[in-house]
């Protein structure tokens, strides 16, 4: 299928194609989706290297207040959607040496690059030349990685399955899944508003 | 124009954004923002994907990433230009002048090397602060939750090791 010739362009055409025959939401769906996903981090501001580092240094913590409110209300909206069947799970398993040794090298890393994969391309799109340079190292990262896999699928470990709190709490999994929901809102409403701010940004000023 | 919104607004906003993206209506699938990073180094790099078991596996969901991907930097360069106003080029942020330096050097070469570790440690874990953190914890999926304690520890603990506190300098 994959022919030598093939260049960079014709793959990266092929990728909306994968996209449209795969029935995960047209191109069109896809690519809004991620406008949207954008444009929240962007006037949330929580892309700002001061937000991250700063939640890092724990001077800011629009990160933590921001993050648990919507998992908590997103999680007890998706437990009633997935029950009325209009969505269904896609857990990510536990592989103990990657959660672990992964999650270490990625916390330490987004603490001094103060950004993570999701929020850096809004900052790479706002001129962001620090983070431009920090997307080539990713990608090098990404390289590195793919050629390597097999070492790195070692450290990862075996799968311990992918459960879920509605795994252990089959009976009263509402009621798990509710208070789960319920705590992350109210640890989102109980941490202290804490900002460190861009004086240079003009959109920030209140 | 609306330039920022409080975090709860976010919060609120980006809870609607992850249902509808779960829902039949959206993607049927979760929101990730880490596999499209391997995805562009194989297509940027030539790799062969039928050569490469990483590329074979990522394919579709790098694809749908590097989709969602383009709209987050048109979207936020639209933004950035016209209603934000926050484009402009800078090289060292205000809080590394604050609590780290002034130096362009170091800030670059720390970008590089944080940036590489990054993509290096979300593969290692399957996924990032979208991936795990908002899509896989909203499932509360035991998985995210132990990577989201991990970075969450690792984070501070690095944020205080790594910076200075400008009232001790």
């Amino acid at each position: 299928m994959y022919d030598k010739d093939t260049s960079m362009l014709e793959r990266l055409l092929s990728m909306f194609q994968t996209v449209q025959d795969e029935g995960h939401g047209s191109v069109l769906l896809v690519f809004v989706t991620g406008m949207i996903f954008g444009s929240i981090i962007q006037y949330a501001k929580v892309h700002k290297f001061e937000k991250i580092a700063g939640f890092a240094m724990l001077k800011d913590t629009v990160v933590p207040k921001m993050l648990f409110l919507a998992i908590g209300l997103a999680s007890i909206g998706l437990y009633f959607m997935i029950e009325l069947g209009w969505a269904s799970y896609h857990v990510k398993p536990i592989l103990l040496g990657g959660l672990i040794i992964g999650g270490i090298i990625f916390g330490a890393s987004m603490a001094i690059f103060g950004k993570c994969p999701g929020t850096g391309p809004v900052s790479v799109a706002e001129g962001r030349i620090d983070i431009m340079v920090g997307a080539i190292g990713g990608i090098f990262g990404g390289l590195v990685f793919t050629l390597f896999y097999d070492k790195f699928k070692l450290l990862m470990g075996s799968s311990l399955g992918n459960p879920t709190l509605v795994t252990y709490f089959e009976a009263n999994s509402a009621t798990a899944v509710l208070l789960f929901g319920i705590v992350l809102i109210a640890i989102s409403i109980a941490i202290p508003l804490l900002e460190e701010i861009d004086e240079d940004d003009v959109g920030y000023q209140k | 124009m609306i330039k920022k919104i409080p975090w709860w607004a976010g919060g609120i906003a980006m809870s609607l954004l992850l249902l509808f993206s779960f829902s039949l209506l959206g993607a049927d699938r979760p929101i990730g923002a880490s596999t499209y990073v391997p995805y562009f180094a194989g297509i940027i790099f030539d790799l062969d994907p039928e050569k490469y078991t990483y590329l074979k596996e990522i394919h579709n969901a790098g694809s749908w990433e590097g989709v969602m991907l383009l709209g987050v930097l048109f979207g936020a360069f639209l933004n950035a230009m016209f209603i934000t106003k926050t484009f402009r080029f800078t090289i060292v942020p205000a809080a590394w002048k604050r609590y780290k330096n002034n130096s362009v050097a170091s800030r670059l070469l720390w970008s590089f090397v944080s940036g590489f570790f990054l993509i290096i440690g979300a593969r290692l874990a399957g996924g990032c602060t979208s991936g795990h953190f908002l899509s896989g914890m909203t499932q509360t999926a035991i998985s995210s939750m132990i990577f989201g304690g991990v970075v969450m520890v690792t984070l501070v603990v690095t944020g205080k090791l790594f910076y200075k506190d400008s009232k001790n300098v």
